[in-house]
């Protein structure tokens, strides 16, 4: 557990010193500031502003700001373990007496707690703006997207994506490589999910296969990084 | 200025660290094969090899980063792939020059090593400016790693593998990138941290090093041990006392018999190259080695070359290890 621990100080004080941790301010200020941009254009597209409703501005806020989390998500979660990995600054970890599945669970306790928190919080903001620029009405359509069930199938999508960035760089032992396999697997899920909801099939189903995709990349993750050859 | 520790110095009893039969293979390369030795607590033994035979790996071994594919390999008594914490708590590691995150103070990757070494947090600052001060780089730690010069960072790695008083050193070419007075130096240091009772295992291609700071040479040549030597005290050269050696060349390669039949059983034959080149090592002086000859000679060996081997520690190396890689 003291290894876990220190792990954890270790990758917040990687944030801080390489300034990667005001990246995490991005989805809290980012977000809801541009879902409300967003609120304005599109609400003044009709004269009744009857373009978006209260629950498609939700809808907007949400992905506005879960796609700014996501970004963060895949870079620091590419940054996690791939960075030392294709530094080979990893060698110094490893020759410490502690388990490799410390160092990578203090690490992602980190990249993964502080990216899905800011999310959170930035997501949690998009509601109060929504509800003051479109204020709901009886006569709104249903939306597409329930903004609860989309805001916890955000969370599950940020998990799959930081934890197959994670897999991918332990792979490749490459951070930008594993950039580049996360933003793959984003928009094949952004393509699968379209093709779902074209076809009225979207349910909790998807976000729940997402979150257990993840769950097997990040336990793949912890025993290959356990049994990387240096 | 060198501040060396102040610690009090170990009592050596027993064994360090232990390799029985280990090999490791990478694929189809067999990086090493059935290596078996051991070091004493407080021993400094160098280990010496051209560049492929196997000396990483056995330090990559030693520090956890790589497993054995077959044989036991011991820490303290401990095999690193049942109780690898437990193992790796006593030794402090300088592998290879590994990468650093560049906008990372020295001082912090310390604080981290003291940390996950399990250093108290009320100590860890003593820790840290104790091994700054003995490599001599309490300053340049407070600076961010990736504007620190080659030697400067080794000094800063290895002060690193001194945080928690490790009990055994493995260190992997650590005056590589050195300039002379800054090897000179941390050669003074490993002497101190000999002193102080701590075990050191040296990899390097120099035999500088290993002359000055061990007292015992292992030699490995693709991935087997090809011998040890002793080191003399003073650090000059491993013992000229003994066993006196003789390089037999012949055209024949059907001589390995009668070489050993005119030689006689107190002489030690080894072929460096089968069949026709031999080590005869044998005591005595001068004429026990005239001797030596002419009897190879009448015993129908047609001898085309015969040629004392020194006992110099650069001698034994190419005697063992071969002439190419000697620096």
């Amino acid at each position: 557990m003291n290894a876990v621990l220190a792990n954890a100080r270790w990758e917040l004080l990687r944030l801080l010193r390489s300034r990667r941790i005001f990246l995490l301010v991005i989805p809290v200020i980012a977000g809801p500031i541009g879902s409300a941009l967003a609120f304005f254009y599109f609400g003044k597209m009709e004269p009744n502003g009857a373009v978006l409703t209260h629950g498609t501005a939700l809808m907007l806020g949400l992905f506005v700001t879960g796609g700014l989390a996501g970004m963060v998500m895949l870079d620091l979660s590419a940054l996690s373990a791939g960075e030392d990995l294709a530094r080979r600054s990893h060698v110094i970890a490893f020759a410490l007496p502690q388990s490799r599945s410390s160092v990578l669970l203090g690490r992602l306790l980190v990249v993964f707690g502080a990216t899905l928190g800011v999310f959170s919080v930035g997501a949690l903001g998009v509601w109060p703006i929504a509800g003051a620029i479109v204020p709901a009405l009886p006569s709104d359509p249903h939306p597409l997207y329930d903004a609860t069930h989309l805001f916890l199938a955000m969370l599950s999508l940020l998990f799959f994506l930081g934890a197959v960035t994670l897999n991918a760089s332990i792979i490749t032992k490459s951070s930008s490589e594993a950039l580049v396999a996360g933003v793959l697997a984003g928009v094949v899920t952004a393509a699968a999910a379209f093709y779902f909801t074209y076809l009225h099939q979207i349910s909790l189903l998807f976000p729940e296969v997402l979150l257990v995709v993840g769950a097997v990349a990040l336990g793949w993750s912890f025993l290959r990084f356990e049994r990387l050859e240096s | 200025m060198i501040f060396l520790s102040s610690h009090p110095p170990h009592v050596p009893s027993g064994e360090a660290f232990s390799l029985e039969k280990v090999s490791k293979d990478y694929g189809s390369l067999h990086a090493l094969s059935e290596v078996t030795f051991s070091v004493r607590q407080g021993e400094a033994v160098g280990y010496l090899g051209p560049n492929g035979a196997g000396k990483t790996t056995t330090l990559k071994l030693l520090s956890g980063l790589t497993r054995p594919t077959s044989g036991t390999l011991r820490l303290d008594g401990v095999e690193p792939t049942k109780d690898r914490r437990r193992a790796l708590s006593s030794v402090g590691v300088l592998v290879e020059t590994p990468g650093v995150l560049p906008y990372v103070r020295g001082r912090d990757l310390l604080e981290h090593i003291a940390e996950v070494k399990g250093v108290p947090l009320n100590e860890r600052g003593a820790a840290v400016l104790h091994a700054t001060k003995t490599l001599d780089v309490a300053e340049p730690s407070e600076r961010l790693l990736g504007s620190l010069s080659t030697g400067l960072l080794r000094r800063v790695l290895l002060a690193g593998a001194l945080i928690g008083d490790p009990k055994v050193l493995v260190l992997d070419e650590p005056t590589m990138g050195l300039d002379p007075a800054a090897r000179n130096d941390l050669r003074n240091i490993l002497r101190g941290l000999k002193k102080e009772g701590r075990t050191i295992f040296l990899s390097t291609h120099l035999l500088e090093d290993v002359e000055e700071v061990c007292e015992r040479v292992l030699f490995l040549r693709a991935g087997r041990l090809m011998g040890e030597a002793p080191v003399s005290p003073d650090g000059q050269a491993p013992s000229s006392v003994g066993p006196r050696t003789l390089l037999v060349r012949t055209s024949d390669t059907t001589a390995r018999e009668r070489v050993g039949r005119a030689a006689g059983p107190e002489v030690g034959i080894e072929e460096s190259e089968p069949g026709t080149e031999f080590l005869l090592t044998f005591r005595g002086d001068e004429r026990r080695q005239s001797e030596l000859l002419r009897a190879l000679i009448a015993g129908g060996v047609p001898v085309s070359r015969a040629q004392p081997v020194g006992s110099d520690l650069s001698s034994l190396y190419m005697q063992k290890v071969g002439r190419e890689e000697a620096t």
